[in-house]
C-alpha cells in the first residue's frame, strides 16, 4: 500500500484556477475568483484577509466542505472535486481535522466523548478511549474529561476541539479564525498548540486569522482580496 | 517522534461498517441521558396522550357498539329471533317447537314471546306500547329484563292480572320519554290493556329498567293471561327467543334449528337490531373518520416535534457531518430518537389507559339512551394502533431527518 504524501516538499492538496460564485437572490457574489495554489505536507499556511474576501470559502474548499463551481482540488493527485460526496465523508473522516471558530462541540457530550466521536466511526468505544484521554492530556484537559462543554471554558472548548480533530490522525489540521472567541492567554495556548503540532508532529496546518501576530506563527502566509490571492510570503 | 504516514485515501474505499453503526445509538443515549429531562417527559407524554386520544375514541366507539349489541340481545331479540313463516300470523304448537330448540347443541334457552296486538289505559291516558305475553320462567333463561327491575318484582307463571312495564311507560319525573309514558305509574296500581273490543285490568306488579330506551318501552304479561283473555292463543305464538352459549354462534345454531325446524324463519339479533344496526353502523363510520383525523393528529405532533428538534439541532448536525460522520448516521439518530419517543409514549399512554382510564370508566360509565357504555378494548385493534402509531411516528421522524442531511454542510453549520 502506498502512503499519503511521505516526504516534506510533497504536495498534499492542490488547487487550480477554483472558481466559486454565491447566489443571494438574483444577484451573484463571487467568493473565489480563479485561485491556485499548492500545500506541501509540514506547511503551516496561514490565510488573512478583510471580510468577504473569501478566506473562509477557500478552506471550506480545501476542507471538502463545498464544492467549486469550477477549477479543480487535488488532494494527494486525486481530484476531489469528482468525488461521491460518501468519498468525500470518508476523505474527512481519517485525513483532515476540523476546528471552528465557534468551537462546535455537541452539548451532550463529555469532553472526552466529543474527541472520541470520529474515532468511533472506525474502531470500538473501549480502543478510541484511552487515545482520546491522552489527547485531552496533550491539550492540557487532564481531569476535564468529564465535563460537559457549558462546564468549559471557551479556551477549553476549543482545545477539546482541537483533540477532537486530532484523534484519527488527520494529514491537514483546518482551523478558521479558532482564537476569534477567545481571550488572549488562552488565544496564546492554542496557537502554541497549533505550532507544537506542526513542528513536532509534521502536521500541515491550515488557518484562517486577523491577527498579525498569529499569522507569523505559519511558515506561508497568502492574502486574500476579491477573491483572488494577492500576496503570498514563504519563510 | 515523528507520526508515521498515512495510507493513501484512494486505497481507502468507504464502506459501511458495523462499528459505525454505534453511533446513533451511543448519541441518542447520551441525548436521553444529558438532554432537558423535562423536554424529554413533555414530548413523551405528548406522544402517550397522542396515542390515549387515538385508542380512546375508538374504544368508546366499540364500546357504545357492544353495549348496544349486548342491550339487543339481552333485552329485546336475544341472539336469535324464530318468526313465523311467511304468509302464517304465528308459529303453532308452540311448547312443541320450544321443546325442539331446547334441545339443540348451543342453545342455553328458548322463550316464546307473543306479541299482543293492544293498547294499554292508565287513568286517563292511552299509549300503544310493544306489549308481549311470555313464559316467565323461560323468559329468565332468554333476557335479563327480570334481573332490570327497580320497583315490585317481575311476573312468575301462575300470573294472570299482573304487568309489567318499562320505565319509558310508567314516566314520572326525570324520564328521558315522560311526554309519551304514564307520567309517574306506580306499583301496585292498575292498568288496562284494551284489546280489540276486550278490556281487562291488570295490576303493575313491577317496573324495569334496562337503560335501553326501546326495551325500556315494552310491557309483559304472561302467556296464561293471555290465553284466558283470548283462548284462540294458546300454544301459539310469534316470535321464539333463542340465547345462545356466546355471542357469535348464531351460525352454526341457526344451522341446526334449520335441519329440525326446516320451515322456521329464524333470523340473528343483528337483523333483528333494526334501528339499532344503523346507528352502530354510523358510530363505526364516525370512529373510522375519527381515526384518521387521530392518525393525521399525532402523526403532525410527532413531526412537528422532531422537526423544531432538528431545527435547533441544526449547527451540531452540520458539524458532524463536517468532521466526517456519515448522513446516514446523523439522520439515523434522530429517527432512532422518534421510534424511543413514539415506543415510550406508546408503552406509557397503554399503562395509563389500561390502569387508570379502563378502570375509571368501568365504575363511572357513559349514561347514553342504549345504556351504560364503558370502554372496550379491542385488542388487535389496540395493537394494530399501536404499531402504526410507532410507523407514522419513525416516518415522521426520517422525513425532516433525511431532509436535514441533505443540506449542504455549510448551509447546517450556519443554521441557513
Amino acid at each position: 500500500m502506498s502512503n499519503f504524501a511521505t516526504e516534506p516538499e510533497q504536495n498534499i492538496i492542490t488547487v487550480k484556477d477554483v472558481v466559486k460564485t454565491y447566489h443571494l437572490g438574483e444577484v451573484d457574489v463571487p467568493a473565489l475568483r480563479g485561485v491556485s495554489l499548492e500545500i506541501k505536507k509540514c506547511d503551516f499556511l496561514v490565510i488573512t484577509g478583510r471580510n468577504g474576501s473569501g478566506k473562509s470559502t477557500l478552506l471550506h474548499q480545501l476542507g471538502l466542505l463545498d464544492l467549486p463551481d469550477s477549477g479543480e482540488i487535488l488532494l494527494d493527485q486525486e481530484d476531489v472535486t469528482k468525488m461521491h460526496e460518501k468519498r468525500r465523508t470518508s476523505l474527512r473522516l481519517r485525513y483532515l481535522g476540523y476546528i471552528f471558530q465557534e468551537f462546535a462541540l455537541a452539548e451532550e457530550l463529555t469532553a472526552l466523548e466529543n474527541v472520541m466521536l470520529p474515532a468511533m466511526m472506525i474502531e470500538s468505544i473501549s480502543s478510541c478511549r484511552e487515545r482520546a484521554r491522552k489527547l485531552l492530556a496533550l491539550v492540557g484537559l487532564e481531569g476535564l474529561h468529564d465535563h460537559q462543554p457549558n462546564q468549559l471554558s471557551g479556551g477549553e472548548q476549543q482545545k477539546v476541539a482541537i483533540a477532537r480533530s486530532l484523534i484519527n490522525d488527520p494529514v491537514v489540521l483546518f482551523a478558521d479564525e479558532p482564537t476569534a472567541n477567545l481571550d488572549s492567554v488562552a488565544a496564546e495556548e492554542v496557537m502554541e498548540l497549533f505550532g507544537k503540532l506542526n513542528r513536532e508532529d509534521d502536521r500541515t496546518v491550515v488557518m484562517i486569522t486577523h491577527e498579525a501576530e498569529e499569522a507569523n506563527l505559519g511558515n506561508r502566509l497568502i492574502r486574500l482580496a476579491d477573491g483572488v490571492i494577492v500576496d503570498e510570503e514563504k519563510e | 517522534m515523528k507520526r508515521k504516514s498515512k495510507p493513501r485515501p484512494r486505497d481507502e474505499e468507504p464502506k459501511i461498517s458495523i462499528i459505525e453503526r454505534k453511533i446513533p445509538f451511543f448519541l441518542i443515549s447520551r441525548h436521553i441521558l444529558r438532554g432537558n429531562k423535562w423536554t424529554l417527559c413533555l414530548v413523551i407524554l405528548l406522544m402517550a396522550v397522542a396515542f390515549i386520544n387515538l385508542v380512546f375514541i375508538n374504544s368508546l366507539f366499540n364500546g357504545i357498539v357492544e353495549s348496544s349489541d349486548n342491550q339487543v340481545i339481552n333485552t329485546t331479540s336475544g341472539n336469535i329471533t324464530m318468526q313465523q313463516s311467511p304468509g302464517k300470523e304465528f308459529i303453532d304448537n308452540a311448547s312443541g317447537v320450544l321443546a325442539q330448540i331446547r334441545k339443540t347443541p348451543r342453545v342455553v334457552g328458548a322463550s316464546s314471546r307473543t306479541v299482543v296486538p293492544a293498547s294499554l289505559l292508565y287513568k286517563n291516558l292511552q299509549g300503544t306500547y310493544q306489549i308481549y305475553a311470555v313464559q316467565p320462567s323461560l323468559e329468565r333463561l332468554t333476557t335479563n329484563i327480570a334481573r332490570k327491575m327497580i320497583a315490585g318484582s317481575y311476573l312468575s307463571d301462575s300470573d294472570t292480572d299482573s304487568i309489567v312495564i318499562g320505565r319509558q311507560i310508567a314516566g314520572g319525573k326525570g324520564v328521558e320519554m315522560n311526554a309519551t309514558s304514564f307520567k309517574g305509574a306506580k306499583v301496585g296500581q292498575k292498568i288496562s290493556l284494551v284489546m280489540g273490543d276486550a278490556i281487562k285490568e291488570f295490576t303493575i306488579k313491577g317496573i324495569f329498567y334496562t337503560k335501553y330506551f326501546e326495551a325500556d318501552r315494552q310491557a309483559f304479561i304472561t302467556q296464561k293471561a293471555l290465553d284466558t283473555m283470548q283462548p284462540f292463543y294458546a300454544n301459539r305464538t310469534t316470535n321464539i327467543i333463542i340465547r345462545t352459549q356466546k355471542k357469535g354462534d348464531e351460525a352454526p345454531v341457526i344451522s341446526s334449528l334449520k335441519e329440525e325446524i326446516p320451515d322456521g324463519q329464524f333470523i340473528t339479533w343483528k337483523e333483528a337490531s333494526g334501528l339499532m344496526k344503523s346507528v352502530t353502523n354510523s358510530f363505526l363510520t364516525i370512529n373510522a373518520l375519527l381515526t384518521s383525523v387521530g392518525f393525521i393528529i399525532a402523526a403532525v405532533v410527532i413531526f412537528i416535534i422532531v422537526y423544531v428538534d432538528i431545527s435547533n439541532k441544526r449547527r451540531q448536525i452540520g458539524i458532524f457531518r463536517a468532521i466526517g460522520i456519515k448522513s446516514y448516521l446523523v439522520s439515523s439518530t434522530y429517527i432512532l430518537q422518534s421510534t424511543i419517543y413514539s415506543v415510550v409514549g406508546v408503552a406509557i399512554g397503554s399503562i395509563i389507559y389500561f390502569a387508570i382510564i379502563i378502570p375509571y370508566f368501568k365504575v363511572h360509565p357513559f349514561k347514553i339512551p342504549l345504556g351504560d357504555v364503558s370502554l372496550f378494548v379491542n385488542y388487535i385493534d389496540f395493537m394494530w394502533r399501536a404499531v402504526t402509531i410507532i410507523v407514522v411516528s419513525i416516518l415522521s421522524g426520517m422525513i425532516p431527518a433525511i431532509l436535514a442531511t441533505r443540506k449542504p454542510i455549510l448551509d447546517e453549520i450556519a443554521g441557513r
